[in-house]
């Protein structure tokens, strides 16, 4: 590749074509245009006419520069322009390793990382040569290959949540000697191993080796403790530099469940240390919720420490017997149990009644023998719902009777009379000492030590269910601990005092290992291996190499030991264990971990990962010049006059049309839409369907324009001018009601319309139908339009109806009435029938009925015609005759205005019933 | 005048009621005739002369020998004189129409202006509509279409307008031209020059005067074209290719110029009228100008 001006050429020579340019435009410029041919009548006059001059009109230099311009795109597309070359690398053409660290300390900048690569690889895959890549996390014999293959894999390699061990960087090495020379690209994570020199000696044996590492620092975080009421946290970076502040973020659930961040802490270095400090003080019930640490804005696992129980303070409830020695402090017989826990617990004093409320994790009870039936019911329901009871044994217990004939609910076992004693004065035998703990025990793997002795001991009665509840016993096989779960809580039983008197165990430190196994306590700082040894710890979730958390699933459990000390890998994934009621988290960066700046000998080339990749524009340019040749066809035929002509105008026009056409109709349908919708709700409308009848229609929009104007003058209700309804394509929703006069040849409305209709029905809305006939309506349907009713309402969603019932609410929303005329004065008008269990109520005028609005309100009685007014006002037909006739007009528009009350009030009148009873209630 | 219907989109009725509109403008059209002697048929054409017609003219004394039945009581009964209603001495004159209608005149250079051939059919039907309403007949030179009155010659021409020639340039018609008449000449005047040499000397040998009418398409005046070209006729029978369009235009303008003066002495020379009219001008102004140039009395035409 030949480097001109920052831009590479695969093909430089290609470039000499560019002199023939200025040749071509000459050329070009001597080319006559194509005549245009013109009709012309006054050609008669042009015959035997001369040119004076052979040459032709030229080319208009523009267009001549179009095609020079496209002509030139082409030879430099063809001779491959390369933008971003990497001339300043040694491109050899063996074999290319590209080794990858593929540990946390990279998740961060991975995909830069990855861009760095697949640069490379389209790099090696221009110059033909083969590939192999190798993770050091997860080495695994490579096999060269095109670039392009490894290219395609690139996305199935990710960071891994550990380093590379001694043993990785062995096999990676013992691969590495399998393989013929090659040159070596190694992408560093820009921290320090074990093995890492001698890798670099074993590729440098093979090839050049060149590394590539990110610039920026390497950050992690400690495992978070807890001292002080302050949880300290401190985080680290690989490379010591100026003052710097990081934000930590305590992550965890809210109260209601949602991962979130609790609270942030700022952490920060000094200048030149490499070790920043934070603290966090925050509330116990807060802290308890806190799952993790994470330092903002970085993406690894070495970023996120886990948070298991250390963090976590147990609520321990202390309740002792009645204390009648309490000047005694040592002899109390909480004096032990509380040195031993308050280290690591949140202590609770108080009777049981007191700290049942408060629902502590753990209540002791220290030879406390009998219980009152207020306490037990109580504690049994707090146990069974996870709680832990610890008893111990002691005078007081060995004297009553508890549990002796049946096995008491909050005892373990049934006891023997007395207890015994052994070594003291008056009796044979050795203080007695523990037995090593079976491995079914949650003690198991605990140091027995052999100064703690028994002397004293309740002891349990022999039942079937003994040996499965001992979880500690003495040398002679005497239970000592027993243990029973009832739902999801247990009790344990100490068959000693928690004081010294009967056994050394109090004074012990197995005393308080013994707590912590229990869960009664939690372990104040990391737990050694020597603690955990001989458990088996099982993977709850699982951190990966960005430090995000997944399920663990099927993965197998480690052993105690090996999760404390051993370094994370395959076999040990950064995560969240569980064994038992305990939690531990085994983070990536443990609080002995350093970061160590991997350092590179000064002849190895350390490059960043900021190289921009190689870009080739050929294509780029290519498609310019197709671009400028069909801009020149362009030109050239509006040269000649021939772009538009009629037809190219035509085409053109049409092309343009169909552009544009989908467009304005739509925009101008939803305009209209919207119009509609606003006039419909700035103020409340009255609507009737339009029925086709243009003289129906008519009656009905003045009718509504009647009712609107008696509304207006005698309510609150001041309604905009009614509004036709085409049920097909508007929206009904924005319609308190619905007027409907029934002709014989309307059409039946459309399955969409019923849809819409029906859900208008559901929703509140009312439609009044009006056969306009006089007749009982669609009941016998004898008339024409009682079966076109009949026929329109079948689809619809209509509740079983009756005659207006005379206390119905239609009868008092504004005026009372009995009678509903329009231009006919029939009493026939059904609404919704009233619940069947509506009763009247003594002393009050009305039955209780229907919560809603009656969602139609059928009638024959010609409404409309008699509300209509003419423009001026003035009524548009006559109805009846003289006096009569106006007063029933009169009683229409009171109809109408207590049929509009009732659809926009409901059954508020129908609450008026009550008003009786309120008024009393006042005392008036 | 703006053309409501688009140019060769013309059917008899649409130009009839074009011309009709056109017509509507002007009051009639009471055409002179020069030759009041010569008159040999009688129209409705006030003579300002008592005489045979319609119209009222004068009341006159009852002299001896007149009628009875020629007194006028109404009048008469006024005063103790008898008088006697004369009426105008009325004649109609022959105005012989010959619209080109040669594929030459089926063009125009923008879209927006009308074809020279739908100016001067509605020119031709407008005036013709003018005349007949004056009472006048009209005609088409040749055998085709003799003068007649009325309307129903209104349609008779209305449908020979609406056929197009086939000819590139068509001669004016000369043949069977009545004496003494008027007639009307519309063209663009681009073929051979003979023709039209041929059809006025014979007119003005019989006696008929009458207007030649040039009209042009703007581009015809003012030849804009530039570059390589290929003129061609609307027939497709001349053409001529050029590389240098714009060189041509002087020497274009030159020879119209010259067709113009050539046409302009020729009408000196026969007692006509020579008017330029390019379609882009207002056909009202135009069918005025033809008003005008027929109404002008005898001797005043130039």
């Amino acid at each position: 590749m030949t480097i001109l001006g920052g831009i590479g050429f695969t093909a430089p020579w290609l470039l000499i074509a560019l002199a023939a340019l200025p040749i071509l435009w000459l050329i070009l410029r001597a080319v006559p245009p194509a005549p245009i041919r013109r009709r012309f009548p006054g050609v008669a006059l042009l015959l035997g006419l001369k040119d004076d001059e052979s040459v032709s009109d030229r080319t208009p230099w523009w267009l001549l520069l179009l095609r020079m311009l496209a002509v030139a795109a082409i030879i430099l597309g063809l001779a491959g322009p390369v933008l971003n070359p990497q001339e300043d690398q040694a491109q050899g053409n063996g074999p290319l390793l590209i080794v990858l660290d593929g540990t946390w300390a990279g998740a961060t900048r991975w995909a830069e990382q990855m861009q760095a690569v697949e640069a490379q690889l389209s790099r090696a895959a221009r110059a033909n040569r083969t590939v192999a890549v190798l993770a050091l996390t997860r080495p695994e014999e490579p096999l060269f290959q095109a670039a392009d293959v490894w290219r395609s894999r690139l996305a199935g390699f990710a960071p891994e949540p550990w380093q590379p061990s001694p043993a990785d960087v062995a096999r990676a090495t013992a691969i590495i000697d399998q393989m013929a020379g090659f040159d070596t690209l190694w992408f560093s994570d820009a921290l320090d191993y074990e093995g890492r020199d001698e890798m670099l000696e074993t590729l440098q044996a093979q090839g050049d080796v060149e590394v590539y590492q990110t610039a920026a620092n390497v950050l992690a975080i400690s495992p978070a403790t807890y001292a002080d009421s302050v949880i300290n946290l401190q985080v680290a970076r690989a490379a010591p530099g100026p003052a710097r502040e990081v934000t930590i973020q305590a992550e965890g659930r809210d109260p209601a469940g949602n991962a979130r961040i609790l609270a942030t802490a700022n952490g920060s270095f000094a200048e030149g240390e490499t070790l920043g400090t934070a603290e966090l003080s925050l509330p116990a019930e807060m802290r308890g919720r806190i799952t993790g640490f994470v330092i903002a804005g970085q993406r690894s696992a070495g970023a996120v420490t886990l948070v298991d129980d250390a963090l976590r303070r147990r609520e321990v409830a202390l309740i002792g017997g009645r204390g009648d020695r309490e000047a005694l402090q040592l002899l109390s017989p909480l004096h032990y149990i509380e040195q031993a826990l308050a280290p690591t617990a949140d202590l609770i004093d108080g009777s049981i009644a007191d700290v049942l409320p408060a629902n502590p994790d753990v209540i002791v009870l220290a030879d406390i023998a009998t219980l009152s039936e207020a306490e037990a019911a109580p504690l049994t329901e707090w146990i069974e719902n996870g709680g832990m009871l610890v008893r111990f044994a002691g005078p007081r217990i060995a004297a009553s009777d508890v549990s002796r004939i049946d096995e008491d609910p909050l005892m373990p076992v049934r006891l023997r009379a007395g207890g015994r004693s052994v070594g003291g004065a008056m009796s044979w035998g050795e203080p007695k000492s523990l037995a090593p703990f079976r491995d079914t025990s949650p003690f198991f793997g605990l140091p027995v030590p052999d100064d703690v002795t028994v002397t004293a001991q309740v002891v349990a009665q022999p039942d079937p269910t003994l040996a499965d509840r001992v979880i500690a016993s003495l040398s002679d096989g005497t239970p000592l601990v027993t243990r029973k779960s009832v739902g999801q809580g247990q009790i344990v039983l100490f068959h000693v005092t928690a004081t010294a008197e009967w056994s050394t165990l109090p004074l012990s430190g197995l005393f308080v290992q013994m707590m912590e196994r229990l869960a009664v306590s939690s372990a104040a700082a990391q737990p050694d291996a020597g603690d955990l040894s001989g458990t088996t710890w099982t993977p709850l979730r699982i951190m990966d190499g960005y430090g995000t958390l997944s399920d663990a699933g099927t993965l197998p459990g480690v052993d105690g030991a090996d999760l404390v000390s051993a370094p994370a890998g395959p076999a040990l994934r950064p995560g969240i264990y569980a064994n038992a009621d305990r939690r531990l988290a085994r983070n990536v960066f443990t609080a002995d971990s350093r970061l160590i700046p991997a350092s590179w000998p000064a002849d190895v080339p350390l490059r960043g990962l900021a190289v921009p990749p190689e870009q080739p524009v050929a294509g780029w340019l290519l498609s310019l010049a197709i671009l400028l040749l069909l801009a020149d066809v362009v030109a050239s035929l509006a040269l000649s006059g021939r772009l538009l002509g009629r037809r190219g105008t035509t085409v053109i026009g049409a092309l343009v049309l169909a552009i544009c056409l989908p467009h304005g109709p739509a925009d101008a349908q939803s305009a209209e839409v919207d119009a509609f919708a606003l006039a419909a709700t700035v103020e409340v409308s009255l609507a009737h369907v339009i029925t086709g009848d243009a003289e129906v229609d008519e009656i009905a929009a003045a009718g509504l324009q009647g009712l609107s104007d008696v509304l207006f003058f005698r309510t609150s209700v001041e309604p905009a001018p009614p509004t036709a309804v085409n049920l097909e394509t508007d929206e009904l929703a924005f319609f308190p009601i619905l007027y409907w006069p029934i002709t014989p040849n309307q059409p039946r409305p459309s399955a969409e319309a019923y849809s819409k209709l029906n859900t208008y029905l559901r929703s509140g809305g009312m439609i009044l139908f009006d056969t306009r006939d006089a007749d009982i309506a669609g009941l016998s349907g004898t008339s024409q339009n009682g079966r076109k009713l009949q026929d329109l309402a079948a689809l619809l969603d209509i509740p079983p109806l009756e005659p207006l019932p005379a206390d119905h609410v239609l009868t008092r929303t504004f005026y009372l009435l009995q009678d509903f005329p329009g231009r006919y004065n029939s009493r026939d008008v059904w609404v919704e029938a009233s619940p069947p269990d509506a009763e009247q109520i003594e002393g009050m005028p009305f039955r209780n009925l229907n919560d809603g609005v009656t969602p139609v309100v059928i009638g024959g009685n010609d409404w409309a015609a008699a509300w209509a007014v003419r423009s001026d006002g003035a009524p548009l037909l006559p109805i009846g005759r003289g006096y009569a006739g106006e007063r029933q007009r009169e009683l229409a528009n009171r109809f109408g205005v207590n049929l509009i009350m009732h659809v926009l009030t409901g059954n508020y009148k129908s609450d008026q019933v009550h008003v009786p009873a309120l008024l009393d209630r006042l005392g008036q | 005048m703006t053309d409501p219907i688009a140019p060769g989109d013309y059917t008899p009725a649409t130009l009839r009621t074009e011309g009709e509109e056109e017509a509507a403008r002007l009051p009639a059209l009471l055409a002179r005739a020069e030759h009041l002697a010569g008159a040999v048929l009688l129209g409705a054409h006030g003579r300002r002369r008592a005489g045979v017609g319609d119209d009222f003219w004068q009341y006159r004394p009852a002299q001896i020998g007149d009628s009875r039945r020629m007194i006028d009581h109404r009048r008469s009964a006024m005063g103790d004189h008898e008088f006697v209603r004369e009426r105008e001495w009325q004649i109609a004159q022959s105005v012989m129409l010959w619209v080109d209608q040669g594929a030459s005149m089926r063009f125009s250079s923008d879209s927006r202006l009308p074809q020279k051939s739908d100016r001067v059919r509605l020119l031709g039907l407008a005036l013709a509509i003018l005349l007949l309403r004056g009472g006048e007949r009209v005609g088409l030179t040749g055998t085709r279409l003799p003068p007649r009155r009325g309307n129903p010659q209104l349609l008779r021409l209305a449908e020979v307008f609406c056929q197009d020639d086939k000819a590139d340039y068509s001669p004016p018609e000369h043949r069977a031209m009545i004496p003494h008449a008027r007639a009307v000449f519309i063209s663009d005047f681009m073929g051979d020059m003979s023709g039209v040499k041929l059809a006025l000397t014979k007119a003005a040998d019989r006696g008929v005067r009458g207007v030649l009418y040039h009209v042009l398409d703007p581009s015809e005046e003012a030849f804009p074209f530039r570059g390589r070209t290929i003129f061609e006729s609307v027939g497709g029978t001349l053409r001529h290719e050029t590389l240098k369009a714009n060189d041509l235009r002087d020497r274009y303008l030159e020879r119209l110029a010259t067709r113009k003066a050539e046409l302009q002495s020729l009408c000196a020379v026969t007692g006509w009228r020579y008017g330029l009219h390019h379609t882009d001008a207002s056909a009202q102004a135009a069918l005025l100008w033809l008003y005008a140039a027929l109404d002008a009395r005898a001797g005043v035409a130039a």
